[in-house]
């Protein structure tokens, strides 16, 4: 079994809420190495040469993302994304309640790595839990000299702000997300500018997932290299699988990335007996579905594209022959639906139709002539979005009124015309 | 010559057609210069891209996807194709979405015909809907504010509205509320939408969800007559397109490419226009007899006022007198100065309010030169309620990085983040002047000489100076250079006969019994002169007073003789801005004048031949107006001394009372005398009787936000008076200033006096305020 412990270290075995047990552990050694004995271009090289990718959904690499900031001397800000909603996703909702110092380091990493003396953390409204732990977090953090003024002596300030969010899943787009963090209306916003020029409050912005950034620690800690052997060409090194539905052990699994997808279903105890599999949704909500005959997909970043989908945030939801389509897609439709933020037509107007239209079919109200406005209205709207959101309707509908049309078919309405 | 900036050019292909287009341009605004439209919705060319509408989707080769052409900068040998197959799916297929929601109610909707989303959908639609689900219902008919109704289903979200009230206006009311299909238009606060610019919003919004109250199921499109003109509500002198139908003025609307307006216009300007076809215009002359009005015939009019000045100047022709110019056109100022002049009359004003002073001098400044202004200065009342689109200039600017100095400031400052100072003395302005700031605007209310002067007189040495004076009065400055002043003839010449008296001392004269003539053509200084009593002992003292007037004004009522005038709309002529703009007022085609009603100029004719007075000929009055107007008078400064008039008979404390406050009187758009109460549809906008002081005094005074308040007045010669009024209390507002709303008819700031001291008694507490 691939499962290996990096982040996930300790959790389940150690209270790591307890700054003494943390550090007992190892905890903040990474920080205070950094601080005393990197510069923080060398910082910025090790995470550039460990190939990470963001954790977030997007993949996008971090060491990138980080030189697009500027050399100009305004104040920058790294902002952790901690606003994790993607419908089967539940890995930065346990690092921050289990491993919430390991998140504090990586992101006071990332922050001396850019630059940037203040530190963000964004945390989904609903993770009241996960809120209280980490202020908890960075009040230790502060008390032990890890946060605030003249870090380790260097005269590096680094502030850190906790912020909860109101419950809205667009905030997890990361310009929605500066929006709401500036207490404006959680909207994305017209790009460019891209964060790195003018993110929060105008000033050049790092925004990184929570992931991405505890990831930071075991980087420094053993090295690029370490990181960067593991996993395929381009996806390198680990990531925390969030893997739900029809399998016998749900729950967060961490892996290296290129684990074949049928690995990660034994991983989690395989199916219920006598079923089979239907579908698999690799890459959260947004992701098309994959299917039985592709099961020995690398699970990284190029297959599962290369496949049509995508890997996104890391969730797996996995679907067997009990599962109602028309149901699982009108579900998550109307999730689109509801957190859209309503700026932008496609998605605006676009989603709520879907929704109106699979909420019949669901009823058994279709009509024939649906099943083929379903599959291009939800095409015609992909593409023409302000921000991705818009963009994540159609893949789980279009792959699934693909591969089990007869589910929708069954729901049309009869004609029951008198003779 | 200059060094002209120069501009990089990139190439670009758009349909086919290859040209130039400075870097940075949009694709948006390239395609314009090829006459290629791209529709938007959200987009705005001065508001910039939203990305929101997603309709100006475009085909940009090496791009797998379509892009939006608003945000999309052209780049070196871009390809674009905005007709080509791909492009146009792309945009059928979002124009589908603007109507799966959206109500088609276009046989009922004020926008039908020029709607921009019946328009699109025809041009670039399907044709049909895929959609046969219910829609979802939205408010319908939303009351949102006193000028403008909401009608949610319409919206299609550009948020135009809301952009335009954060980027332009700063006011920041509008905002998007809920999410989603379920998202709607209000504002922020739940309390009505309510400031100076509002009706621009129904002008921005491309659809039919924001209309004005005042054009309602008024008319279609295409049955309206327009005439572009220019509003003479202030002295800003906007452009604006008026519509009638059925012979009256249905809406007046924005002129986007004014560089006067700069492409907007205030409430005022747009929604003062009720006024024309109210009942109460005056339709005949009227003539006291035993204290009743007559109604006379116009030729019995004219022959009774002109024997009026004759015998009068027969005895003495320093006890004739005339007022008015201000809201005149140039045409009528010029004939009013010259046939009272060629029949010897030299008193002769345009001054029948606070100001005293209407032309800038040399330094006069362009519109445009605040738009480049490193500081504006603001000396007295600030435009924001004088010359509202001025105002929007000034927070452009501001905006922009200008340092905004306000000298004694009254109202509020500007609701724009940027650099501001409020002072108390000329002084302390120059003071806060940014450091080696070359180009700098002073804004002055023309009241306080001293003060304008004073200011000027500190400016260092070497500043590109640009001033303006905004009058009371829309043609105040017209009028001054026409040569409507005791002082200045025409393009302000000394004279022929000599310099005459002003208003003010035209009343001390009148007081004194020694005035037998005065002829006030479109003025109502009863209401509007800082001493309302004054001007009503003098007018009951004179025996003949003529009055041309479109309402039985406070001062009409005190005429001998009234005579119903034609209002902008009705007439042609000119006028002339803040800035010496010479301005075409035309009359609106297809409105009914009011049988009776005559032009000041058509009266002028007729008092000139009744006095047998030559006429200037009509191309010395073109020349007269272009040169004049245009013309920089040599040696004027701000405050100048010849503008000084007789000081006001000023008020006193009584001994003892430490109370007392500076009365100060201050503008507000809606408030006025005739317009303005004659505008039936307007009440909602008429500012309450109200006060403002300094939190400071509210304090001492024990008085808070929504109390009433007696303001209490002791005048030297006359009894108490007394203003009942709301309490506002206003940060900024300096210690000791008591700021009264004045021009209101049924409480004149001006029964107290000119900047009479007052005193605030009688304190009566807003109880459901208190509560609160």
């Amino acid at each position: 079994m691939p499962v290996v412990k990096v982040l996930t270290e300790g959790i389940g075995e150690a209270n790591l809420r307890d700054i003494a047990i943390y550090e007992e552990r190892g905890g903040y050694v990474q920080l205070r190495r950094a601080f005393e004995e990197m510069s923080q271009r060398e910082v910025l090289d090790l995470c550039d040469a460990s190939g990470l990718r963001g954790r977030g959904g997007a993949g996008f690499p971090t060491g990138r993302k980080w030189s697009f900031l500027p050399g100009n001397d305004k104040p920058r800000y790294l902002v952790c994304n901690c606003d994790e909603a993607e419908p089967g996703t539940f890995k930065d909702h346990m690092l921050i309640e289990e491993t919430p110092h390991l998140v504090l380091e990586g992101m006071l990493l990332g922050a001396y790595g850019i630059g940037s003396h203040h530190a963000f953390i964004y945390i989904r409204g609903e993770f009241k839990r996960g809120y209280e732990i980490f202020s908890e977090t960075v009040r230790q953090a502060r008390a032990a000299g890890y946060v605030g003024k003249n870090l380790f002596g260097t005269g590096y300030d680094l502030e850190v702000t906790v912020h909860r969010g109101a419950g809205a899943y667009i905030c997890g787009e990361e310009t929605a997300l500066l929006n709401s963090l500036e207490g404006k209306r959680g909207e994305p916003r017209l790009k460019p500018p891209f964060p790195a020029v003018a993110g929060l409050y105008g000033m050049p912005t790092v925004v990184n997932n929570v992931e991405t950034l505890a990831y930071l620690v075991p980087i420094l800690k053993r090295g690029s290299q370490w990181f960067a052997s593991v996993g395929t060409e381009r996806s390198k090194g680990y990531k925390i699988v969030s893997i739900s539905g029809h399998v016998r052990k749900p729950g967060n699994y961490e892996v290296p990335l290129g684990t074949p997808v049928r690995e990660l279903l034994e991983i989690a105890g395989g199916l219920r007996p006598g079923r089979t599999l239907a579908a698999i949704q690799p890459g959260g909500g947004s992701s098309a579905c994959i299917f039985e005959e592709q099961l020995d997909l690398p699970y990284d970043y190029e297959s599962l594209a290369k496949a049509g989908s995508m890997l996104g945030s890391g969730a797996v939801v996995v679907m067997d022959d009990t599962t109602d389509f028309v149901k699982a897609a009108y579900n998550l439709v109307r999730f689109y639906a509801h957190e859209s933020c309503g700026q932008c037509t496609p998605c605006r107007e676009g989603g709520h139709w879907l929704a109106t239209v699979l909420e019949r079919f669901v009823q058994g109200r279709g009509l024939q002539s649906d099943i083929e406005m379903l599959h291009k209205v939800s095409a015609e709207i992909t593409g023409l979005n302000l921000c991705p959101l818009g963009d994540s309707i159609e893949p789980f509908l279009a792959s699934v009124l693909k591969r089990f049309p007869e589910q929708f078919e069954a729901r049309v309405l009869k004609e029951t015309v008198p003779a | 010559m200059p060094d002209k900036p120069t501009v990089d050019m990139v190439s670009v292909t758009i349909d086919g057609v290859t040209f130039g287009v400075p870097k940075g341009t949009l694709v948006v605004e390239a395609a314009k210069r090829i006459q290629r439209e791209i529709p938007v919705y959200c987009y705005h060319p001065k508001m910039g891209p939203a990305g929101l509408c997603r309709i100006c989707l475009v085909e940009i080769e090496g791009m797998p996807k379509l892009q939006i052409g608003c945000n999309t900068v052209v780049t070196d040998g871009m390809v674009v194709h905005t007709q080509s197959e791909k492009a146009a799916d792309g945009r059928r297929a979002v124009l589908e979405l603007y109507l799966v929601n959206h109500p088609l109610d276009c046989p009922i909707c004020d926008k039908g015909g020029e709607c921009d989303l019946q328009d699109f959908s025809l041009a670039y639609g399907r044709g049909f809907s895929r959609s046969a689900d219910a829609k979802i219902g939205k408010p319908k008919a939303e009351d949102l504010g006193p000028t403008i109704v909401l009608d949610e289903e319409r919206c299609v979200v550009c948020q135009r509205c809301v952009r335009f009230d954060d980027l332009i206006v700063g006011e920041r009311q509008l905002v998007l509320k809920d999410r989603g299909v379920h998202n709607i238009v209000a504002t922020a606060t739940g309390d009505a939408y309510r400031h100076n610019y509002t009706g621009n919003v129904t002008e921005l919004c491309p659809v039919g969800a924001l209309t004005s109250k005042t054009y309602r199921f008024k008319s279609r499109p295409w049955d309206l007559r327009r005439t572009r003109t220019t509003c003479t509500q202030c002295a800003v002198g906007c452009g604006a397109f008026l519509d009638t139908r059925l012979g009256g003025v249905r809406r007046t609307m924005l002129v986007e490419d004014d560089p006067i307006s700069d492409g907007w216009l205030c409430d005022r300007g747009r929604y003062n226009i009720g006024f024309y076809d109210d009942l109460h215009r005056l339709t005949q002359p009227l003539y006291k007899r035993d204290g009743e009005f007559v109604q006379i015939g116009w030729d019995d009019a004219l022959a009774l006022w002109a024997r009026a000045i004759a015998d009068a100047i027969a005895a003495d022709p320093a006890s004739v007198g005339a007022l008015g110019g201000g809201r005149l056109t140039n045409e009528e100022a010029y004939l009013l100065q010259h046939i009272f002049r060629s029949a010897g009359v030299r008193n002769l004003d345009w001054r029948a309010g606070r100001q005293r002073q209407a032309t800038p001098g040399k330094r006069a400044g362009r519109l445009a030169d605040i738009d480049r202004a490193e500081a504006i200065l603001e000396i007295g009342e600030s435009p924001a309620e004088r010359a509202p689109i001025l105002e929007l200039r000034v927070r452009k600017a501001v905006r922009r990085g200008a340092r905004l100095i306000r000298v004694a400031p009254v109202q509020s400052r500007p609701p724009v983040a940027g650099s501001c100072a409020d002072v108390a003395t000329a002084g302390e302005a120059v003071a806060q002047l940014p450091p080696g700031a070359k180009r700098v605007a002073v804004i002055w209310d023309g009241v306080d000489l001293a003060l304008g002067r004073d200011l000027v007189a500190r400016l260092p040495a070497g500043i590109d100076l640009a001033a303006y004076i905004t009058g009371e009065q829309a043609n105040a400055r017209g009028a001054e250079a026409m040569g409507m002043h005791p002082s200045f003839g025409p393009g302000y010449a000394v004279p022929a006969g000599g310099a005459g008296r002003g208003f003010a001392a035209m009343l001390e004269d009148a007081r004194a019994g020694k005035m037998r003539v005065l002829s006030i053509l479109g003025a109502n200084p009863a209401l509007h002169f800082p001493d309302g009593a004054a001007v009503r002992e003098a007018l009951e003292k004179t025996p003949f007073v003529v009055v041309s007037e479109l309402f039985m004004t406070q001062t009409a009522r005190l005429a001998t003789l009234v005579l119903p005038a034609r209002g902008a709309f009705e007439k042609n002529g000119t006028t002339t801005n803040v800035a010496g703009d010479v301005l075409p007022v035309n009359a609106a085609e297809g409105l009914d004048v009011p049988d009776g009603a005559l032009s000041d100029f058509e009266m002028l004719i007729g008092l000139a031949q009744a006095l047998h007075v030559g006429l200037p000929a009509q191309d010395e009055l073109e020349t007269a107006v272009i040169s004049h107007s245009a013309r920089a008078p040599e040696g004027f400064a701000f405050g100048d001394a010849r503008f000084e008039q007789p000081a006001a008979r000023g008020g006193s404390a009584p001994e003892g009372d430490g109370n007392a406050l500076r009365l100060v009187v201050e503008s507000r758009i809606f408030a006025g005398g005739g317009t303005i109460a004659h505008d039936a549809r307007l009440a909602d906008l008429r500012p309450l009787p109200q006060v403002a002081i300094s939190p400071e005094d509210a304090a001492r005074l024990g008085v808070a936000t929504g109390d009433y308040v007696d303001i209490t007045a002791w005048a030297t010669v006359r009894q108490e008076r007394v203003i009942d009024v709301l309490v506002e209390v206003r940060t900024g507002l300096p210690q000791g200033v008591a700021a009264l709303v004045g021009g209101l008819p049924d409480d004149p700031a001006n029964a107290l006096g000119e900047r009479a001291l007052v005193s605030v008694t009688n304190v009566r507490r807003n109880v459901a305020e208190a509560a609160r």
